[in-house]
């Protein structure tokens, strides 16, 4: 439990000389080993095929990278603090199927229902933390519970896959500016809010209560407020997710969610993210979106069976955790 | 056996009973020995599925390869046995010996080198699914082989035979963690490994055998739904995940572990058949079905919470404070 935080302060602290190196780089081993294997990926990808060093392929692979970017955006902030938040999925796909169905074409309903699901995929993260804080429930029973209702409701709002969006709303999706689309716009945007999230208050309170709890609340973070505050994030990046993935598809499907619940979890731990809580952040999140979408393109590139890249994923995650994992343990022999 | 325990299980079948007479009144000939015979079988894929996840999560941990685990034994049986019953005596075991051993690797993964459970056995789910996409194509396997439909859907002398074999299973199960040291070493590595380390209790072995009983258990279920769907199809384990995670929660097990049992999660399987089965009969949606899953599972949990006492007291407690401030405020404004 202690070890995040000791390693943090062996790392900072000048004292032990020849150790300093080491430990810096014991404690960013897993975010390095997803920084090489991802290399490695765009490496093969470029031998393979012509023209992937290119804004046209940027675009194209952060387009395809986004949605999952997002909701692991939240699962990234949920998964510091040591939970987990398997309602994105419900979150998802309500958001599609109420986007594809309610927008219209009027510029004003379609902005209400932007602001609306938005608000309701905050809505259900803030309950999911009240729930936890307040019942003393898991988050994964309490969060695969909302997922069941959630997933529920979206059924009943579009049967099956359909619906339509406003052809501003979808030209959004496909639009650029000085040669970069929309999404590598947005990833930049993403990427600013976290350097500013990470050092914010609420981001350091959320890490401290991931890296050990009863310390954190000892000094004064409220459980209720920290829970809530991680919950209603996530919820609110599915949604942002939820509508990003509308600009992509064009249609609204009531089962599209679970897709993103799991690899949501595994990009932000191929990422080096830690599961016990505390370690991680999202630029590694953003490399392990990236790996999952290039071992895509990959499969596609070498005209194997699509079917081999659930096991190439599966595969890169073990590597991955057990990167980290080992990482983790030789940290800890080097302290003792 | 603590009350907490006691009070999580008696809780679960209080719903069932419920459930089973708000059924019976909505729709006149639930209770029909028929279709009491179809529930039972429909409970018993889910109640075998559970037993392995069960054992797992009193131990601490979780199993999410159940689905492709199962699904692989459906379709290697399937497609091994070609619709003959004989090859059955060396696949079936051959089979659940590789289920087993699938779930050793989760264990090993888990024990040895301190893979979060929630990952080891995703990659593990994803890896199988990968697998045997691969090696049939996507295409739909054969048909499955006449004695395993006799064991998921005959009778023996008016009884289902999967309740026979159910009742074996349970039977074997509650010997396990009830009477055996194994039992209590699986109780004791999920209320505190470290503790149960330095207790002498060997906590490693503890974890690999559990996920292996998981693997075994998921196999079997996955060869026996063969029997009632008729034939092995590529998503058949899908639903799996959520249902024998469910069982075991709604059953009274805490997902931290360390508590619950399998007769609890019995009653955990039946719940969730009987609503499976009440939706139709009221004309809801598969929609209104999930929604009702939800509600229940966050009831189920929420009773059987530690938290509901102490909200009790405290909500007292408010009241009072809350009256004394008031009388206290009558005398002295400030």
């Amino acid at each position: 439990m202690t070890t995040a935080a000791e390693n943090a302060q062996v790392a900072k602290s000048p004292s032990n000389g020849g150790g300093e190196l080491k430990n810096w780089l014991l404690d960013r081993a897993p975010f390095l080993v997803a920084c090489v294997m991802l290399c490695a990926l765009v490496a093969v990808y470029g031998v393979l095929r012509d023209g992937v060093f290119s804004l046209a392929e940027l675009n194209i692979d952060t387009a395809a990278a986004l949605t999952l970017l997002l909701a692991a955006t939240g699962q990234t902030i949920v998964l510091l603090r040591g939970g987990i938040d398997l309602s994105i999925g419900g979150v998802i796909s309500l958001g599609t199927v109420l986007a594809a169905t309610q927008m219209g074409d009027n510029p004003w309903s379609a902005t209400f229902w932007v602001l609306l699901v938005l608000a309701a995929g905050a809505l259900v993260g803030f309950v999911n933390g009240v729930l936890i804080t307040v019942l003393k429930l898991q988050p994964f029973l309490v969060t695969l519970a909302t997922w069941s209702i959630l997933s529920g409701a979206a059924l009943i709002v579009l049967p099956t896959d359909g619906g339509a969006l406003p052809t501003a709303w979808m030209a959004f999706g496909n639009a650029t500016w000085l040669g970069l689309s929309s999404s590598v716009w947005l990833l930049a945007g993403l990427i600013c809010f976290w350097l500013w999230f990470r050092r914010s208050r609420l981001g350091v309170a959320i890490r401290a209560t991931g890296s050990n709890e009863r310390s954190a609340f000892l000094s004064g973070v409220s459980p209720l407020w920290i829970n809530v505050a991680t919950y209603g994030l996530s919820g609110l990046f599915a949604a942002l997710a939820a509508l990003y993935l509308t600009t992509q598809t064009g249609a609204g499907s009531p089962t599209i969610g679970k897709d993103y619940i799991l690899p949501s979890v595994t990009a932000a731990v191929i990422g080096g993210l830690s599961l016990f809580g505390g370690r991680g952040g999202l630029i590694g999140t953003t490399i392990g979106a990236f790996i999952l979408t290039i071992i895509g393109n990959l499969v596609f590139v070498l005209r194997v069976s699509s079917y081999w890249q659930p096991i190439v994923s599966g595969v890169i995650l073990l590597i991955a955790v057990l990167a980290s994992s080992t990482a983790e343990k030789s940290a800890r022999n080097s302290l003792t | 056996m603590n009350l907490l325990r006691n009070r999580a299980i008696v809780l679960a079948y209080v719903g069932m009973a419920v459930l089973l007479a708000l059924t019976s009144i909505a729709s006149p000939g639930f209770l029909a020995v028929s279709h009491l015979r179809s529930l039972v079988v429909l409970a018993a894929f889910i109640g075998i599925v559970a037993l392995g996840q069960t054992f797992v999560i009193i131990a601490g941990g979780i199993d999410l390869s159940v689905p492709w685990v199962l699904n692989c034994a459906a379709v290697l049986m399937t497609v091994a046995a070609k619709g003959q019953d004989q090859p059955l005596f060396w696949i079936v075991p051959l089979l659940l010996i590789a289920g087993a051993l699938t779930g050793a690797v989760n264990g090993i993964g888990v024990a040895m080198f301190g893979v979060p459970p929630i990952i080891m056995t995703l990659a593990m789910n994803v890896i199988l699914q990968g697998g045997i996409l691969v090696y049939t194509g996507g295409a739909p396997p054969a048909t499955s082989p006449p004695a395993i439909q006799y064991l998921a859907v005959g009778r023996f002398a008016g009884i289902p035979v999967i309740l026979i074999l159910w009742l074996v299973l349970t039977a074997l199960a509650t010997l396990l963690l009830s009477k055996t040291a194994f039992g209590r070493y699986v109780y004791a590595v999920g209320t505190s490994a470290t503790v149960s380390e330095f207790s002498g209790v060997p906590v490693r072995q503890t974890i690999v055998l559990v996920y292996t009983l998981s693997g075994f258990t998921a196999a079997l279920a996955g060869m026996l739904l063969t029997g009632y769907t008729g034939q092995a199809y590529l998503g058949m384990g899908d639903p799996y995940l959520f249902t024998s995670i469910a069982a075991v929660a709604i059953g009274g097990a805490s997902i931290l572990g360390g508590s619950g049992h399998y007769i609890g999660t019995i009653a955990g399987a039946f719940v969730l058949t009987i609503l499976t089965g009440l939706l139709p009969a009221l004309n809801l949606s598969n929609g209104a079905l999930l929604i009702v899953y939800g509600l229940v599972i966050l009831v189920t949990v929420s009773l059987s919470s530690e938290a509901v006492p102490t909200i009790a007291a405290w909500s007292g407690e408010y009241f009072r404070t809350a009256k004394s401030l008031s009388m206290r405020s009558d005398h002295d404004p400030n």
